[in-house]
């Protein structure tokens, strides 16, 4: 499990290129200047379409959008054959190409568990297109093919456990992040980067635009996504070994994280209910799990 | 030098081993899937040092290679039929990318499991050289030879070796394995232009830039490379003859009982050494018709053919794919090249062997009659389904 970093210890060299191609207040964009601090230069990165996608100068090369999982193992396969095992293959890329258009590649990489680093700035949406939903939106949340309507109370459906998922691909390495928690996310990316295998780290990124809040609260939302259970911060090794990083002695009610958002502004007092209950029993479990120091899957 | 009793995709296998390939990736399909076997036992067994990644799909395995190849190893797949139309995308990034990348296509269409040549036809797009070839020895020399024009500095380009499913793929015949040290020394080591490694890498290729320059510029290099494959190959078959004592013509077409002729067939694959056996039986009869077996489809061999019709009276084309709708590959493209002359022969297109179906000594006779017939002024339809 990762070691608790102090903030002083994150690096002051920056990787990221600016100015950058980031709408103010991007989650994503700060993800990435995080992630690859910790990184640094000796890395290929690959991304796939996703928002925003010119971040960090590294060499890359582009690829096909369904091609992350692949495309960081020809890399790793490729460095391999060429003696170059010192330079790290990371993919940076975005809920789509994690949750769903690149999952089937990605689920491939993990079960042959290919020594690569998936890191990916999950925004719930497709923000590179204009906030589609993905499978990484949550569930009641407004985006432009889920709008609230007569017929519609936003998405139907909660967002897909993808942590978890990769979990049971018995990696060596599965996290979760969030931006609001820079420390507990460097430590993550340091303590991941020199794994041999499949690592994979998800980072909750807010997007003003398409949830809709006022971009200078970027850090707040993110927070009170970890403070009320929306988003835990978690690692699993191996498939079962479990960590809960943040563990408050209560969670903030879901109202917190919702509120600020209009994405969830539409939201009746049964639908918040809903949330809370599915949050807190969520929660419950994972504090099993992790006064368990396992979990299984 | 050595003989040995193999199949298509054993040969295809053994290229593979002796163009000392470093990443290999590929999916399991019919009928090319005893090629991925070939190379996980070469692979379990030990016999040489390269990493073979069974993906999880064509996809995957396109862009395996793809990644590898930007990396700076020699990679190496293959597919069929639909595998290959699933790998359509990355395909398209391999070719963009400009990375050397080989591959083999056992072909098979998509109706069924037989061979035809829809499966690399339909991938005309994709920015590859597409090559086809007649039999197990020349899938091997291929492959060899596919390695060193797509690694021309020149050239940069994925080159993909199309050979017959089931009559290739799962037929033996004798090859003769080429010397691992004389191909290590015709064959030099791969290197990527530019490289990827963080310690090399030109800093300005960081950022992406979008908008900037001629948006048709990459298309137009791009197509000029591809172009380039021609005399890079034609160079490659005289100093593969020079070190191994075998040559496919030129490379681009190889002309078969072409004296003293006065009309050809031009015919692919597994049924161009059918229409051997036919031309050498009508020219013992004393009808004057000879077997253009073209070899690269793309680029297309408009300089040899502009040579070759200007002493032909009538040409058979005999496409074993068609676009509905549009009809055959090779009569279009071959109609393209003769319309620029001011005589120009006859030309007929017969449509064969599609779906699988058989092509035998005597429908290649029937093809060689109407031929010889329209070049003596006889009115013959100018499409005959075979």
């Amino acid at each position: 499990m990762s070691q608790r970093i102090t903030r002083p210890q994150i690096p002051l060299s920056e990787m990221t290129i600016t100015p950058g191609s980031a709408c103010q207040g991007c989650g994503a964009a700060l993800a990435a200047r995080l992630a690859f601090k910790a990184l640094g230069p000796n890395v290929i990165r690959h991304t796939v379409p996703c928002c925003p996608d010119s971040v960090t100068m590294n060499p890359r090369a582009g690829s096909v959008f369904e091609g992350g999982g692949a495309m960081l193992t020809g890399t790793a396969r490729g460095l391999k054959a060429i003696g170059r095992t010192d330079v790290k293959a990371v993919g940076f890329f975005g809920d789509g190409g994690t949750y769903d258009i690149g999952f089937q590649g990605l689920s491939g990489a993990a079960e042959r568990n290919e020594n690569i680093f998936i890191i990916t700035k999950d925004n719930e949406a497709y923000m590179n297109t204009g906030n589609q939903r993905s499978s990484a939106t949550p569930k009641y949340a407004i985006t432009s093919t889920t709008p609230v309507g007569v017929k519609s109370r936003g998405k139907e459906t909660q967002k897909k456990n993808i942590p978890f998922i990769f979990a049971a691909h018995y990696v060596p390495y599965v996290a979760t992040a969030s931006v609001g928690f820079p420390e507990d996310l460097i430590a993550k990316v340091n303590y991941a980067k020199d794994i041999e295998g499949f690592r994979m780290l998800i980072i909750q990124s807010p997007c003003p635009v398409g949830w809709r809040f006022d971009p200078a609260k970027t850090i707040e939302i993110a927070r009170a996504g970890v403070q009320t259970g929306i988003w835990p911060l978690l690692e699993i090794e191996n498939g079962k070994d479990f960590k809960l990083n943040y563990k408050p002695k209560e969670l903030k009610p879901v109202t917190e994280y919702l509120k600020p958002q209009a994405r969830f502004r539409h939201m009746t007092d049964t639908e918040i209910n809903d949330i809370q209950e599915f949050t807190t029993n969520r929660w419950e479990s994972l504090l099993k799990s992790d006064e368990n120091k396992q979990i299984i899957i | 030098m050595s003989y040995e009793v193999m199949v298509g995709n054993k040969a295809a296998a053994t290229a593979v081993k002796l163009a000392r390939v470093q990443v290999a990736s590929a999916f399991p399909i019919t009928p090319q899937t005893t090629i991925t076997q070939y190379l996980s036992e070469m692979y379990a067994n030990g016999e040489w040092d390269f990493d073979f990644v069974n993906v999880e799909g064509e996809l995957s395995s396109q862009v395996v290679v793809q990644a590898a190849s930007r990396v700076g190893a020699r990679t190496f797949t293959c597919t069929s039929g639909p595998g290959l139309l699933y790998m359509h995308h990355p395909m398209q990034q391999t070719g963009t990318n400009r990375l050397p990348v080989v591959m083999a296509v056992v072909h098979r269409n998509y109706r069924g499991m037989q061979p035809d040549h829809s499966d690399l036809m339909s991938q005309q797009w994709t920015g590859w050289g597409h090559q086809y070839v007649e039999h197990a020895q020349e899938v091997l020399d291929s492959l060899l030879m596919a390695y060193k024009v797509a690694e021309d500095p020149r050239v940069r380009i994925p080159i993909a070796v199309g050979y017959d499913g089931y009559v290739l793929s799962y037929t033996a015949e004798p090859v003769d394995i080429p010397d691992q040290a004389e191909v290590d020394e015709w064959l030099p080591p791969y290197k990527p232009i530019p490289s990827i490694l963080p310690d090399e890498v030109d800093p300005s290729t960081f950022a992406r830039g979008w908008g900037e320059g001629d948006p048709q510029m990459p298309w137009k290099i791009h197509h000029e490379a591809v172009l380039k494959i021609e005399d890079v190959l034609k160079e490659t078959m005289d100093s593969f003859e020079k070190t191994f004592g075998r040559r496919y013509g030129n490379g681009m077409i190889q002309e078969y009982m072409m004296e003293d002729i006065d009309c050809a067939i031009v015919a692919m694959g597994t049924i161009a050494g059918t229409c051997k056996a036919a031309v050498e039986k009508m020219q013992s009869e004393g009808k004057r018709v000879g077997l253009i077996k073209l070899r690269s489809f793309i680029p297309f061999p408009y300089n040899d053919f502009k040579r070759l019709a200007k002493n032909l009276d009538a040409i058979a084309v005999v496409d074993r794919s068609i676009c509905p709708g549009k009809g055959g590959p090779v009569f279009g493209k071959l109609r393209d090249v003769l319309y620029d002359m001011e005589e120009r022969p006859k030309i007929l297109q017969f449509h064969a062997g599609l779906g699988g179906k058989e092509v035998r000594t005597h429908d290649f006779e029937m093809i060689g009659d109407k031929v010889l017939s329209a070049a003596k002024g006889g009115k013959e339809e100018q499409v005959t389904w075979v």
